[in-house]
């Protein structure tokens, strides 16, 4: 007998427990944000995160979607694209339908296949190798540019403004940095400008010296590097070291304040294609004050993407008055939508109809200015 | 001089330069292994934690006011010792005493489980983020024809060079002339005798890792300051190159250990001269599998007798 009211009183305590996690499931929708929290390069997470965990809190404010309160739940994959698809079963297996992210394109393109199958909306406000959209996914969309666009606009700046005698172009060996890094060299190559040096490095290598000693060789006067911020800080720094000083360049994977920190002095005058600062354009001012209040840094490239890709996202729920990715992403196809990015559209493919892309100098303390046209 | 010898000189002292460095972690390698016949595959994070320890005292200095360098950098180098040999010692106490005598393949698994423990105790205590060392030392010598090839001869590499010397030097005196250098060298030839004859062989096992210990921390320091950022994971990649130097010069040898380091260093730089430099790690374990096939003792080792 006392064993049977144990049990009872046990299933009563579970039926309340599932009552009450129903109730609460009625009105929060959960949307993951993912991307890297851990890892060397956890601050372009820290962007997408604080961008997009705004918006919710915004949107929230103004009484959520639909009835129901938005809530972000972050996952982690450290850039690495095993732990992706570790994180994207995981989405899969809590029941969210909708995910910002991944961050970086190597770590994007395991997870979309997986939620393009089990029927998950993706949004990234960071992956921009071109790769990721071409196999016709219907659920994947982004709210960035892609690689190959940085590169053409990269590669005809150079062309027509810089027209270096002996360019040079070092990539990292991984899909961004070397598509990149291909696609410049061979634009440059149509338009008669020759590349005396295509070489890759080791990621988290340390030592360029050697690599540096060649470039000296070469008589480089130009640098185009393709990847991310720690080895060209590491490049930039030992370059000064050594006497070598021509100007480089680089794509948005670069923009932050450690390459500041990595390079120091060295980081001065460094080109680089990003996208359009959106914390300087006038529209968003209050926006660019409530992240301040937050004492969080609005200017990286990957804030104002992950903000308006939730914008974007809600928006479609708000009109079809709907969940269902397959319904969202009919809409978001069709129609065009006002974010903090601008006026967008997705075409087929679900990236940017106009993406928006510009090249600023670095400066030593880490800010940039747009460099005229 | 020619446009190609300069290159040369300059590939030569960058690889020099790396390679001295490597011989340093090298010898904590090749005297554990002389002595117990093992390989301490957390040798690496020991040297990843002499880097960590420098950077932390040199950021403290700094924001005290201290601006004079040479004291800067001997206080990095005496706190990155002090505690990197704290690391080796209790390493080898919590690690590998207990086990000893056990079958060889144990200790070689806590080893590397100690390596993971290590490297993410590292990373959950100073985040895995890239932290850029001030550059304290910077500017060098130039020389060779401007027009033809300048070959840069930095402050640091000279420094890197001049610490490992006299290290170096302090250890083979050490090991030479000492009474613990004489244990310790009685240890490497005959274990279980040296013990009969009376001497702590645990004191002196204890003593190899606190030496192999130190003079990775004194790596550490000299290439946190020449590479400029440091990182958790630095160890791993630099375990492995300094690993492979110690059987490249045959491992127990302690000048092996040197010569390996810097044929190791050398080897690398004139591959990234000479070829794309993302082969340079394809060629420098290229080089270990060759030593390895044709000549399995290394360049100085000596073949490894069957002890009764």
């Amino acid at each position: 007998m006392k064993l049977k009211h144990g049990t009872f009183s046990k299933t009563l305590i579970a039926a309340a427990a599932l009552m009450a996690t129903l109730g609460v499931q009625a009105d929060t929708l959960k949307i993951g944000i993912a991307g890297p929290v851990t890892g060397p390069v956890a601050q372009y997470g820290d962007m997408q995160k604080i961008g997009a965990l705004m918006a919710i809190d915004r949107i929230n404010a103004a009484g959520g979607v639909n009835g129901m309160t938005l809530e972000g739940v972050i996952y982690d994959d450290a850039c690495d694209p095993k732990q992706a698809v570790a994180v994207a079963n995981r989405i899969v297996n809590d029941d969210i339908r909708h995910v910002i992210g991944h961050l970086c394109s190597s770590s994007t393109e395991p997870a979309s296949d997986i939620y393009e199958e089990e029927g998950v909306m993706m949004i990234t406000a960071a992956s921009t190798s071109p790769s990721i959209t071409e196999k016709g996914y219907e659920l994947i969309f982004r709210t960035i540019g892609l690689d190959s666009l940085q590169g053409t606009l990269a590669a005809n700046h150079i062309q027509e403004r810089i027209q270096p005698q002996r360019l040079a172009v070092i990539h990292d060996k991984q899909q961004y940095g070397e598509g990149l890094a291909t696609r410049v060299r061979d634009i440059l190559a149509a338009a008669g400008t020759e590349t005396v040096m295509f070489e890759g490095v080791t990621p988290g290598d340390k030592d360029f010296s050697a690599l540096i000693a060649k470039l000296k060789r070469n008589n480089v006067d130009f640098v185009y590097y393709g990847g991310y911020h720690p080895e060209l800080g590491l490049i930039l720094r030992q370059s000064r070291e050594k006497g070598f000083d021509a100007p480089f360049m680089g794509p948005e994977g670069v923009v932050n304040s450690d390459l500041a920190a990595i390079a120091g002095e060295a980081m001065e005058g460094v080109l680089a294609t990003a996208p359009k600062s959106f914390d300087q354009s006038p529209e968003n001012a209050a926006l660019v004050e409530a992240f301040r209040a937050r004492n969080e840094d609005p200017s990286g490239p990957f804030v104002f993407p992950a903000y308006s890709a939730i914008q974007v996202l809600t928006e479609a729920m708000r009109a079809t008055r709907e969940t269902d990715p397959y319904a969202l992403a009919d809409y978001l196809r069709a129609n065009c939508f006002d974010t903090t990015i601008g006026e967008i559209g997705f075409d087929q493919k679900g990236d940017l109809t106009e993406p928006t892309f510009e090249i600023y100098t670095l400066h030593a303390d880490g800010s940039k200015t747009p460099v005229s046209k | 001089m020619s446009e190609t010898t300069l290159y040369v000189l300059q590939q030569l002292i960058n690889g020099l330069t790396i390679g001295s460095t490597y011989a340093l972690i090298a010898i904590g390698y090749t005297m554990v292994y002389g002595i117990i016949g093992m390989i301490n595959f957390a040798h690496g994070e020991v040297y990843m934690i002499g880097t960590y320890t420098a950077f932390i005292t040199i950021i403290g200095l700094l924001t005290m006011g201290v601006g004079s360098l040479p004291i800067i950098l001997l206080l990095a180098l005496v706190t990155a010792v002090i505690i990197s040999s704290t690391y080796g010692y209790a390493i080898e106490r919590v690690a590998y005493r207990p086990l000893r005598g056990g079958p060889r393949l144990i200790p070689l698994i806590t080893a590397i489980g100690m390596s993971i423990f290590l490297q993410n105790y590292i990373r959950l205590a100073q985040g895995s983020r890239d932290l850029a060392m001030p550059a304290l030392i910077s500017g060098g010598i130039q020389f060779g024809d401007p027009e033809v090839f300048e070959v840069s001869l930095s402050w640091m590499q000279l420094i890197i060079w001049g610490v490992t010397l006299v290290s170096m030097t302090a250890l083979a005196l050490f090991i030479s002339r000492s009474r613990l250098g004489r244990a310790c060298r009685a240890c490497a030839q005959d274990l279980k005798m040296t013990n009969l004859l009376g001497i702590d062989t645990n004191r002196i096992i204890a003593l190899t890792f606190v030496i192999g210990a130190a003079l990775a921390a004194v790596a550490g320091v000299l290439l946190g300051l020449y590479y400029g950022t440091i990182n958790p994971y630095i160890g791993f990649m630099a375990g492995l190159k300094a690993f492979t130097a110690a059987v490249l010069g045959g491992i127990g040898s302690i000048p092996g250990a040197m010569l390996g380091g810097l044929i190791l260093g050398v080897t690398e730089a004139m591959t990234a001269a000479f070829f794309p430099s993302e082969y340079k790690d394809v060629v420098a374990f290229s080089l270990l599998v060759l030593i390895l096939l044709f000549r399995p003792t290394g360049l100085l080792g000596k073949p490894d007798v069957e002890k009764v």
